[in-house]
């Protein structure tokens, strides 16, 4: 189980890293287009025009879609910022219960973001919502990639309250103490 | 308990300057004056962007909102009729498309639990330049900014190179040699300071595209019968009183591109006729989209031009 | 309900949460639900989504991941210490000697990111662990990089001046004019500072790195090359119309793994190393602005920032006295809100009433940056802090101390602009038509 969950907030981490690099693609090749009109102009050719259709909402989708994806892999790696000042004074039994807590309070936040991201999936395929610029995009396949990560955010804070309750060290701890650390 | 008097938010897209918002200003004032209603208007995008005020209205996060019609393209091609290069391109043009089409535009919006208030057109949307342009062949291989299909095809059609530039970037877009042409509003050409960047305008007034004012049909039917009469009726005043303003609007924005060393001129004869071509072939497109209902529309405009 | 009595529920479930070490984004969004519960007529479950979503889903943001993985390509290749190494024969009798580096990278970096977040990640990354290895002051190493990492909204091109321009009416163009000169009477401050204090403090200083002969300062120097000609690369794709400011970022990362290839200097694993490092940084940054887009929908409906704004607005004050005034509205809103927000939340009531006070509005543009950049590094809410906190591990309040002075100069360049407001105006007037 332990395994399994590390497994899915990595392959969700990374897929959110793949999905940056593609956007820098996407980017790149758009640029390179522009550079193939201007060359064609400067020869007197009639420009090729190659662009990406409706770049600017894709790239925008793709970065949304990215950042819930790798919201869990983030909070694994102990760089979701938070203040640590009470909890660092406190003894370690006292801290680890109220760091449960917060994990679970977290958690209910979480749910909270996951059932109005889903709610917001039903709607936009009840009013078959699409983007708005030259390629029709239906809402709910970014909007869904949402909800999923949010989702995912849930249970690997659920996981890391039940880890903390448990006696063990929740994976954002071991991190953060070791950027503390300055490693 | 008495009841408390009801307050709704109302996120509109653009800025206090604007016309629109300030007509919307008014329309509100008139509400507030006849009913119980406190309606708090949330301009310039601050409680809603315009990508999101539609659904949020359509969702009851807000009871009522602008949009720009044509934004609304994708989900069904009535809502771009009044986006279609040189079908009507003047007020008079324009007026009898919106009757024309507006029987249609409140179906489809009430489809939605949408009820249609009121619509107020921008001023005509012409072309701004760094040179002056006589014919579609001053375009040809040109950057022609692009912010949706309809705007794509023109560029197109006109034989330039389609652009996506960001409203934001405009200005540096200009300066930096990316787009060399893209056609708006004089109202828009004033508020981004287009002698900044360009120093020709090409009277083409080629659509009129319209805001639109909605309600969400719930928080309509929520209200007292005397109430809804009284929005009603500051309905059909705002968009009568939007109209003029528009109208005046054309004239003082030109007068202002004209005063701050724009070069205005009207569309050379090669170029009208060129761009009535286009626009014949954007409707017969147009036609394909939107079928029976489309026509429909486009019969029903014709009539009413042919009676005038 | 009252606005008085709403304020401070809403302060101290933002202070009790974070006390209690909830993630920052989480607790932006508890006090949006309780803002909402309390005090909006909307249903909160579907507005939490919508504005988070349509918060996001802006294609500028998408320079954020890209400007960050170009530091991280650069930090792993050992460019950026070339640089360093480069950098410090030209710095080596300047007092304060490389603590200059954040304010002068930053104020190059600002010329290609719009944003303050990006700059100090992606300097910050590069800069602080070389000044920690070079034995600076870590408390000052920390502070000028909170303080020049601003300069990302002031030196065009700049979000925050979009956003006022589009909100406004304003041109974007003369805007972005108007931010270079105050920009480069803020790096002149915070350079002037560095140098006093390090004037005062040299035992804090660490000793002078061994002379070098001219030759060796020639070969330090070719170091720089790199990494200079790929800044002058992105800034020139805007310049010269080959990308657009939010495409220029690609073009920093395109560049930054030509160099690291080039130089061998980047193996696969160091590759998809910093594209992991950049990744967690952007999802970090991009979770604390959606809890921000949903506090801010939240504010909107309780109508808080636009009471407090009113209130301001009915004092009757003078031009100098409402422009203190603000100031201090906007130091106070900028401790919880993110900078962006409140200029959308307010600036609709603050603008008739700074036209009437006979203030231009370009320059009202450029005060707005100068006080948003405050907000950027003033506890509990400030992404500076975050970013940094990110980098180092030191806590948020720790970093706004070390802040402090930088927040101080940038009021004292609030109050030399107002005094002058032809620093902002002069360029604008000259250089457009009209
Ligand atoms: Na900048
Ligand atoms: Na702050």
């Amino acid at each position: 189980m332990r395994r399994l969950l590390d497994r899915l907030y990595a392959a969700a981490l990374w897929l959110a890293a793949i999905t940056f690099a593609l956007i820098a693609v996407l980017v790149l090749a758009q640029i390179l287009g522009r550079l193939t009109d201007r060359v064609a102009r400067l020869l007197e050719l009639p420009p090729p025009g190659l662009t990406i259709p409706s770049l600017a909402e894709f790239g925008a989708f793709l970065f949304t879609g990215a950042v819930f994806l790798g919201l869990a892999g983030t909070l694994q790696a102990g760089s979701h910022v938070r203040v640590k000042l009470l909890i660092r004074s406190l003894p370690e039994a006292v801290a680890r219960w109220l760091g449960a807590l917060v994990c679970l309070g977290a958690a209910g936040l979480a749910v909270f973001a996951t059932w109005s991201s889903g709610l917001q999936v039903a709607d936009s395929i009840a009013f078959d919502s699409v983007s708005y610029g030259m390629i029709p995009i239906p809402l709910a396949i970014p909007q869904g990639v949402m909800t999923a990560g949010l989702a995912l955010f849930t249970v690997a804070l659920v996981d890391s309250a039940v880890t903390l309750a448990t006696g063990g060290q929740p994976g954002f701890d071991a991190a953060e103490t070791r950027t503390e650390r300055g490693d | 308990l008495p009841v408390a008097a009801q307050s709704w938010d109302m996120p509109t897209p653009y800025g206090d300057s604007v016309f629109h918002t300030q007509n919307i200003m008014e329309f509100v004032a008139d509400i507030e004056e006849a009913t119980d209603l406190e309606i708090t208007v949330h301009s310039a995008g601050s409680l809603y962007a315009h990508p999101e005020i539609k659904d949020s209205v359509r969702r009851g996060l807000a009871p009522m909102g602008e949009v720009l019609m044509s934004r609304l393209a994708n989900e069904d091609p009535i809502f771009a009729v009044d986006s279609i290069p040189f079908l009507a391109s003047s007020y008079e043009e324009g007026r009898a498309l919106w009757e024309a089409s507006r029987p249609m535009v409140e179906e489809k919006l009430a489809a939605q639990g949408l009820t249609l208030l009121f619509a107020v057109p921008w001023p005509g949307q012409s072309i701004y330049t760094q040179e002056p342009i006589e014919s579609a062949a001053d375009l040809e291989g040109a950057s022609f900014r692009a912010y949706n299909a309809a705007t794509e095809r023109l560029a197109q059609l006109m034989g330039a190179v389609p652009t996506q530039i960001e409203t934001g970037d405009i200005p540096t877009a200009f300066s930096t040699g990316r787009v060399d042409a893209m056609i708006t509003s004089p109202s828009t050409g004033v508020s981004s300071q287009a002698w900044d960047f360009t120093s020709h305008y090409t009277d083409t007034q080629a659509w009129l595209p319209k805001n639109m004012v909605i309600v969400n049909s719930r928080a309509l039917d929520g209200l007292d019968e005397a109430t809804r009469e009284a929005i009603m009726s500051a309905a059909a005043e705002a968009e009568t009183r939007g109209w003029e303003m528009s109208a005046a609007e054309t004239a003082a924005k030109m007068a202002t591109l004209e005063e701050n060393g724009m070069t205005i001129s009207d569309p050379s004869e090669t170029l009208s006729g060129e761009l009535a071509e286009i626009g014949e072939t954007m409707t017969a497109e147009w036609l394909d989209e939107a079928g029976d209902e489309g026509q429909q529309v486009v019969d029903a405009y014709e009539a009413k031009m042919s009676d005038m | 309900m009252e606005i008085a009595t709403l304020a401070p529920i809403l302060l101290v479930v933002l202070f009790g949460a974070l006390a209690l070490g909830l993630w920052v984004g989480f607790a932006l969004i508890a006090v949006g639900l309780v803002a909402m519960i309390l005090a909006a007529p909307a249903p909160a479950e579907l507005v939490f989504a919508t504005k988070v979503w349509g918060g996001l889903s802006v294609w500028g943001l998408t320079a954020l991941p890209m400007f960050i993985w170009m530091g991280e390509i650069l930090v792993r290749s050992r460019l950026s210490s070339d640089m360093f190494s480069g950098l410090a024969p030209f710095t080596a009798r300047l007092p304060g000697k490389l603590l200059h580096v954040n304010v002068l990278a930053c104020g190059l970096f600002a010329a290609v990111s719009g944003s303050s977040a990006a700059t100090t990640a992606t300097i910050g990354r590069m800069s602080l662990p070389e000044l920690k290895a070079r034995g600076y002051d870590e408390r000052m190493a920390i502070g000028s990089l909170a303080g020049a990492g601003t300069f990302g909204f002031l030196i065009p091109p700049s979000i925050i001046l979009i956003v006022y321009g589009a909100a406004t009416e304003q041109s974007i163009a003369r805007l972005f004019l108007a931010g270079v000169l105050p920009g480069a009477l803020l790096a002149a401050l915070f350079i002037g500072w560095i140098m006093i204090w390090s004037l005062m403090n040299a035992e804090r200083m660490p000793e002078a790195e061994p002379p070098t002969d001219r030759r060796e300062a020639l070969r330090a120097m070719s170091r720089l090359l790199p990494v200079v000609g790929l800044i002058v690369a992105v800034i020139g794709s805007i310049y010269l119309g080959i990308a657009s400011p939010t495409e220029a970022a690609v073009i920093g990362v395109t560049g930054a793994l030509i160099l690291a290839g080039a130089t061998g200097a980047l193996s696969w694993a160091g590759l998809a190393d910093s594209l992991r490092a950049a990744t967690v940084t952007t999802c970090m940054i991009a979770f604390i602005l959606a809890g921000a887009s949903f506090l801010t929908v939240a504010m909107g409906y309780t109508g808080i920032p636009r009471e407090l704004a009113r209130m301001i607005g009915e004092m009757g004050l003078s031009q100098y006295q409402l422009l203190a005034m603000l100031t201090v509205f906007f130091i106070v809103m900028g401790m919880f809100l993110d900078g962006i927000s409140i200029v959308v939340l307010t600036v609709s009531i603050f603008l008739p009433m700074v036209t009437a006070a006979g203030i231009d509005p370009i320059w009202f543009g450029i005060f707005l940056v100068l006080v948003v950049e405050m907000s950027q590094i003033t506890p509990p809410v400030g992404f500076n802090l975050f970013v940094i906190q990110t980098i180092t591990g030191r806590d948020i309040f720790a970093v706004a101390r070390y802040a402090i002075p930088f927040f101080l100069l940038l009021v004292l360049a609030t109050a030399i602009l107002s005094v002058f407001p032809g620093i902002a105006l002069w360029l604008p007037s000259t250089m457009m038509s009209r």
